[in-house]
């Protein structure tokens, strides 16, 4: 075979070096700096309970299910309650849905709290040592049951007291089963218990308990909601029967016998809750609302759900009297209009047309028109006082806090939550460091720029570990590196179904659905991991250990990582006039 | 094993039994075919190669930059803007003397905006320190890319290989597909000279001051001399192994030429006919293909032309100012000649338009008829009514 003839010189001139390129110190060319500021998720943002949900949904996305719980738990002791329940203003939030349609956070939040039911999960729920304090919390709804969660985690001994047999307050007893399974609710409820909280149950507590709470205790939540119904102030008004005592009435297993046509006067979730409660007992239900539709207070979800399941509304229509005969109840209806003008409550005002009135015959009234708070439980008007977003604070001997549906503008769940969180680290501050330091140390709690507050943060303790309150828009997220993906959403049977009875109609995500649906979001403002800053960094100036670190040295201020980041985690600010050491 | 192949994926087989390993390319017609072949073998798992989708071709070339620096074998390939895209990095791959091949689709250059074949592309890149070899059909365009690799990573330095578009890139004819084993024993795994080892860590293209930087070009001048004398020892080996030889030139019938046609890329196959008639007819006639441009193949075509009186130089390309580019480099080859041949140099078929057996004959009789060369080329064909 013919040869190849080898090169007589036998060697290659290149520039080659074993002196490294960082003798080049890049980093004196900067005049800008790449900074890892990790914005707040609007979504987090718009949370009551402030949960860090692009964290758990990063979670859930790699199947760290049982981390996800714990995250959840960190803000809210709630996960598969609000996963039921709640409005879910988070989602209206969502950058996502500039891309395609907002992430289902709500039924995400459902599968992570059901997944640790399901597999018994014990997770790990920080606490503080005990501090020796003793507080006592009035009612056991959301906002009492919180607050407990919160004091315990904060150290405390905690009696919660509540006047009905079982403790759960407005979840127990004002929402259907069919929303809010009783196990579900048990289970939540026994975490809290595990934490420590004791609960008495059947013990109705005089308002004159806080006169001398102070002997025992060092701070006292009040959380009794409102169990005092509004009445219509119409002729015949006492005809009507309570929507709240009815759905407890389900609730305690006494469904009645209401056939023929119901009437359901009010525009609220108790009303939704009514009328859909009827429709499962075979009563046609027809709901009244003196203003239009869309200015109905209660979740549009739910309302869709109702009309699908036979329920009337009547809007524009509001009762101006009942009468009552052998066959039923004939109300007197007067229609409304909007004239143009906004009501004191923001939405559009309504006068009665003169003239336009008509019957309608019914077997049944209900009445759901909201609730006030009992009197002696108001607010006295004496004394220090702090009126904060979820919660009022007043001091008179001892810290005592007034919260959820008592004091809160919203009247959810999660605004329920945010009151006890809010109570217990106002009291728990007020304590430690004294009533004047309250309000700037909750502020430096907050998550964003609203209300919602952290206990992560509160239990840290160190302003420096906060998130950074600006929130991540859509222009911070880098479209380039997500394509657009359909939303998983939970299956719900068909209004047939749903009718024969009140048990819960949505079933869960599977994990691997769940995984998929947590994989769509933009995990806005926090680090993910995804590497495009070490990986673009045209200066291998980027490291990571325990955390993603900048070689000032080398960094020259480009930019691209800024550029690369998916998800807003980075910034581009000034540099400092020195260079890189 | 013979099959019916198109140009492009002539280039895409030798890829496949080169076992290259990386594969960057951002598509343009009318080179698109050949990286699209290549994707589906990556994916087919027919060749084990990482392929890369780049945003460019700028890129592209970075990236085997990049990867040959690492020390495998690679590919890319572009054509027209795609190449005048790459050019600062032309030089970057010469100068760390890395063994890259490319395939180059010589497309015309915009605007006009145009997709058909046309020289000036690729040769307006002859300084970039990139070795040329032009291509007349399939079976050459596959021999010549395997070859390109065994003299590259002789060599170090990389190697295009052009084929024109259309013509050659999206014909069909039958090529000759050889064995994997047989490759294999031409084409033994890359033993790279240049490689970035993290066990020895170094930086590869660094500041060089001028006490060192002319000794580098004169390493690269000194490497491209060899290039004749190598890749004459590799085709003796190639043709043991596979019985085809092409040479850097290929001189037909120029033994008793009084003028000889100078011809590259598909021209060649329709001056073979055209020449055969004007033998036919009795005239003097011979051709001489140039199949390297870079280094320029200077001792074969003073042995070839030694004793024709006129050459006719056919340009598919244009350097403004200048004329035709393979008629100033024979010139310069020919110059300090004693009684070396007139040099007549044309430039036809620009833009994808046909150089046909008539075209070449053209040439041939206007140089016939000429006592001497203009100073400048003679466009042919033209319309004159444009």
């Amino acid at each position: 075979m013919g040869k190849i003839e080898k090169d007589p010189k036998g060697r290659l001139h290149i520039s080659r070096s074993r002196i490294s390129s960082r003798i080049n110190k890049t980093g004196s060319w900067r005049y800008m700096k790449p900074v890892y500021i990790g914005r707040t998720a609007p979504c987090s943002a718009a949370c009551p309970a402030g949960e860090d949900i692009p964290h758990i949904e990063h979670l859930v996305s790699r199947g760290q299910f049982r981390e996800a719980l714990e995250s959840i738990l960190k803000e809210n002791p709630f996960p598969s309650v609000c996963g039921h329940v709640c409005f879910h203003p988070c989602e209206s939030t969502c950058n996502r849905s500039h891309l395609d349609t907002a992430l289902a956070i709500n039924a995400l939040e459902r599968f992570v709290g059901c997944w640790g039911t399901r597999e018994k999960i014990q997770p790990a729920i920080q606490t503080a040592p005990a501090n020796g304090r003793h507080v006592a919390v009035i009612g056991s709804g959301p906002s009492g049951l919180s607050a407990a969660y919160f004091f315990c985690r904060l150290g405390y001994r905690c009696d919660v007291y509540e006047s009905e047999k079982e403790p759960g307050g407005l979840l127990r007893w004002g929402i259907p089963g069919y929303r809010l399974p009783t196990a579900t609710l048990k289970h939540e409820i026994e975490r809290i218990e595990n934490l420590g909280a004791q609960i008495y149950c059947g013990r109705k507590i005089p308002a004159s308990f806080l006169e001398t709470a102070g002997e025992r205790y060092h701070a006292i939540f009040v959380g009794c909601g409102r169990a005092h119904p509004i009445r219509m102030q119409i002729t015949g008004d006492v005809q009507a029967l309570d929507g709240l005592t009815f759905l407890k009435d389900i609730r305690n297993g006494d469904k009645g016998a209401f056939k023929g046509v119901s009437a359901v006067v009010g525009g609220g979730n108790t009303a939704i809750d009514v009328a859909r409660s009827l429709a499962r007992l075979g009563s046609h239900a027809i709901i009244l609302y003196r203003r239009r539709i869309e200015d109905m207070p209660a979740f549009r979800k739910e309302i869709v759900l109702a009309q699908q399941e036979g329920v009337d509304i009547r809007q524009l229509t509001n009762p101006v009297r009942m009468d009552k005969d052998a066959r039923g109840i004939t109300l007197r209806l007067q229609k409304m209009v909007t004239d143009g003008f906004e009501s004191d409550s923001g939405r559009a005002r309504v006068i009665p047309i003169q003239g336009e009135q008509e019957s309608l015959h019914v077997q049944q009234v209900f009445t759901a028109i909201g609730a006030e708070v009992e009197n002696p439980w108001q607010q006295p008007d004496h004394g220090s006082r702090l009126q904060l977003s979820h919660c009022s604070l007043t001091n008179d001997g001892f810290p005592v806090a007034r919260g959820g549906d008592m004091v809160n503008q919203v009247l959810s769940v999660s605004d329920a939550v945010a009151s006890g969180k809010q109570a217990a680290m106002a009291i728990d501050s007020c304590l430690k460091e004294g009533w004047a330091t309250v309000e700037k140390r909750l502020a430096d709690c907050r998550v964003g720029q609203g209300p919602a507050l952290s206990m992560e943060s509160y239990l840290k303790d160190d302003v420096l570990q906060r998130r950074h309150p600006q929130i991540v828009g859509y222009q911070d997220i880098n479209t380039a590196y997500f394509l657009p993906a359909d939303r998983a959403e939970p299956v719900i049977d068909e209004p047939e179904k749903r009718k024969t009875s009140f048990s819960d109609y949505r079933s869960d995500f599977t994990t691997r659905s769940a995984s998929d649906e947590a994989g769509r979001c933009f995990n806005c403002g926090i680090c993910n991991d995804c590497d495009n800053c070490r990986l673009f960094c045209p200066e291998t100036a980027v490291s990571v250990e325990d955390t993603r670190r900048i070689d000032m040295d080398y960094c020259k201020g480009c930019g691209i990582c800024v550029v690369e980041c998916p998800r807003g985690v980075m910034t581009l600010e000034e540099a400092e006039h020195e260079t890189g050491s | 094993m013979k099959q019916v192949l198109e140009g492009s994926h002539a280039v895409s087989e030798a890829v496949r039994l080169a076992r290259v390993q990386v594969v960057s390319a951002y598509p343009i017609t009318p080179q698109t075919h050949i990286v699209e072949a290549i994707s589906e073998q990556c994916s087919s798992g027919k060749l084990a190669a990482r392929f890369m989708c780049v945003e460019s071709e700028h890129s592209a070339m970075a990236s085997v930059i990049g990867a040959a620096s690492g020390g495998v074998r690679t590919f890319t390939a572009t054509s027209g803007q795609g190449l005048a895209y790459m050019h600062e990095l032309l030089h970057w791959a010469s100068g760390a003397r890395l063994p890259i091949v490319m395939a180059e689709v010589n497309r015309a250059l915009a605007p006009g905006w145009n997709i058909w074949v046309d020289q000036t592309d690729s040769l307006s890149q002859r300084d970039t320190g990139w070795i040329q070899f032009y291509c007349e059909d399939g079976q050459e365009v596959l021999d010549t890319t395997l070859l390109a690799y065994r003299l590259a990573e002789e060599i170090n330095l990389p190697v295009m290989v052009i084929l024109d578009a259309f013509f050659l890139s999206h014909t069909y004819e039958p090529v000759d597909i050889p064995d994997q084993e047989q490759v294999d024993e031409f084409l033994p795994p890359m033993e790279a000279k240049v490689r970035l080892d993290t066990a020895d860590p170094h930086a590869l293209g660094q500041m060089v001051p001028p006490g060192a930087y002319m000794e580098m070009r004169h390493d690269i001048q000194q490497a491209m001399e060899r290039v004749p004398t190598l890749y004459r020892q590799m085709e003796g080996l190639f043709a043991e192994l596979f019985g085809r030889t092409y040479g850097d030139v290929e001189a037909v019938q120029c033994d008793d030429a009084d003028i000889v046609l100078v011809v590259s890329g598909t021209a060649t196959g329709t001056c073979r006919q055209a020449l055969s008639d004007l033998r036919s007819q009795g005239e003097n006639a011979g051709m001489l293909k140039i199949k390297m441009f870079r280094p320029f193949p200077e001792e074969s075509i003073r042995r070839a032309l030694k004793g024709v009186s006129k050459i006719a130089v056919v340009d598919r390309n244009c350097s403004f100012g200048a004329g035709g580019i393979f008629a100033q480099e024979i010139r310069s080859t020919l110059c300090n000649l004693e009684n070396g041949p007139l040099v007549f140099s044309y430039i036809a078929g620009l833009g994808g338009r046909d150089i046909t057996g008539d075209t070449l004959k053209e040439i041939y009789y206007r140089t016939k008829s000429s006592e001497v060369p203009e100073m400048q080329s003679t466009w042919i064909g033209l319309n004159q009514e444009l």
